[in-house]
């Protein structure tokens, strides 16, 4: 019953708008041709994923998202572990850092790709700049805001300088760690179908391009729902995986 | 053997300081505490009380002076820590936070394990082991930060205002807890406090810093015998004495109605 009442409380919007898109592209109020209710979407997103084609470009879309986020985390954590060490190095690196950090990454694409060509590499190094950025802002943040007396503590207990990284900093920094994880995984998505959009022929932007340009206005929203999708599934798998590895922390219910 | 558990002389510390250039904290600390022996240290805010015992903790290495400390060689240290905040680690359950300084000198998982279940089980801790200290009421931090502090197997406890956070009713409760785990093992306690009562009820001296740059500027012994009730009991001698400290931190004026009304 608690069950039912509380997903009755998190959906009765969706259902009451879902079932106004329904009538009103019924009743032709909205363009059937350019709103197709949904129940008629539905019957044709069958169709277009039972013929795989839409399993291949979220498979495309994925693996670039996932290398370039993967690759661009583990750059920008390292980094940040580094500048953390080194002052010399951070204050010379913080002019470039924000620099890039506040150009919209999309617009550095031609650059990378005069740099690297026009191919995959180029599409998924700008991926992995825009993961690394933020995760760098988000790990340099999170070991300037370590409590010192933690630190203090640690040491007067005999934690030596290795212990106090295990002890102190990696669990401090954890919470941080994983709301970088997560927006920098929103962000490498977003990259990655915004790259896509321009330059690419397959993956879920060129997809949605396509659908555009052939006007296919299911394949179209079909593409739309499943970047959506993509998007929501990762947020919630990376908030359960933050849940797990620092269950020390109060959460809001 | 020497009976003396921490030496300090001529102690002094100077921050350095960029913008408003050195700050001297601590100057010609002369200061002791005997094996076993129980010193508050009480003085006005800002008089370089926690930096002493940072000092003494081997957090921080003094400008000037010297200071031995009992015990302790390259690997275990000499003093334990016991902070006012932040005092556990709010990663580790309260058994980890409590086996802390065991883990640090390489005890084993079981053994401290057993070790601090038994202590948390003596101050009524049993059945929170895997609790996070969040979950945990201030009294109990503080409670475990202590246990975390006799666990680790130095001579000399060092503790910065532990109790000043808990309410009137708690305080009472830790001191008495402290003052029993004191008795039955015989540490050297620092005891850094604010307030008087807090130090004649626990200690076997007190010792007044002054205002910044701190230096030592009287160290009485408390005559009451032990064990001692937890209140300024109307006693001649005590009243004497708080009156006395009271003086030395420069607090005169309106004596007698704050004295009996606390």
């Amino acid at each position: 019953m608690k069950v039912l009442s509380a997903a009755f409380r998190s959906s009765w919007l969706v259902v009451l708008l879902l079932l106004c898109w329904e009538t009103l592209s019924r009743l032709r109020v909205l363009d059937p041709l350019f709103f197709p209710a949904p129940t008629t979407l539905l019957a044709a997103f069958g169709a277009l994923v039972g013929s795989g084609e839409a399993g291949r470009q979220v498979m495309h879309t994925l693996q670039r998202t996932a290398v370039g986020f993967g690759a661009g985390a583990l750059f920008g954590i390292a980094a940040s572990a580094v500048l953390a060490v080194s002052v010399t190095l951070r204050k010379a690196s913080e002019p470039i850092i924000s620099a890039l950090y506040s150009t919209p990454r999309l617009t550095l694409l031609p650059m990378v790709m005069l740099l690297l060509g026009v191919n995959n590499t180029s599409r998924i190094l700008l991926v992995a700049l825009g993961a690394a950025l933020l995760m760098m802002i988000q790990i340099s943040d999170a070991i300037r805001g370590v409590n010192r007396d933690y630190v203090d503590m640690a040491v007067n207990y005999g934690a030596g300088p290795l212990a106090v990284i295990r002890q102190v900093y990696l669990p401090a920094c954890l919470p941080q760690l994983f709301t970088g994880l997560r927006l920098a995984f929103s962000r490498a998505l977003v990259l990655t179908i915004s790259v896509e959009l321009l330059n690419c022929d397959d993956g879920l932007g060129s997809m949605i391009w396509n659908a555009w340009q052939t006007f296919a206005i299911e394949k179209l929203y079909l593409s739309v729902a499943l970047s959506g999708a993509l998007g929501l599934t990762f947020q919630w798998l990376f908030l359960r995986l933050e849940r797990t590895m620092t269950p020390w922390q109060e959460r809001a219910a | 053997m020497s009976s003396s558990s921490i030496r300090c002389r001529a102690l002094g510390v100077t921050y350095a300081s960029e913008r408003a250039g050195p700050l001297r904290a601590l100057r010609n600390i002369d200061f002791q505490a005997n094996r076993g022996e129980f010193v508050s240290v009480i003085g006005p805010s800002g008089c370089g009380k926690t930096t002493l015992l940072h000092v003494l903790a081997g957090l921080l290495p003094p400008n000037e002076g010297t200071f031995e400390m009992a015990g302790g060689n390259g690997k275990n240290p000499a003093a334990s820590l016991v902070f006012q905040e932040n005092s556990l680690f709010p990663w580790m359950t309260v058994i980890r936070n409590a086996a802390f300084g065991l883990e640090m000198q390489g005890v084993g998982k079981v053994e401290r394990e057993i070790r601090a279940s038994e202590m948390l089980a003596r101050f009524g801790l049993a059945g929170r082991e895997r609790d996070y200290p969040r979950q945990l009421s201030t009294g109990m931090k503080q409670r475990v930060a202590v246990i975390r502090a006799f666990l680790s197997g130095t001579g000399i406890l060092l503790m910065d205002e532990p109790f000043a956070a808990l309410d009137r009713q708690t305080r009472m409760l830790a001191q008495q807890e402290l003052i029993g785990l004191w008795e039955s093992e015989r540490k050297t306690v620092v005891f850094v406090t604010h307030d008087v009562d807090e130090a004649l009820v626990l200690s076997d001296r007190v010792v007044v810093l002054s205002a910044s740059p701190g230096t030592v500027v009287a160290d009485y012994r408390v005559p009451a015998e032990r064990p001692r009730g937890l209140f300024c009991e109307p006693d001649d001698e005590l009243y004497e004495l708080k009156r006395r400290i009271l003086a030395s931190l420069g607090l005169t004026a309106g004596l007698t109605a704050y004295t009996c009304a606390s």
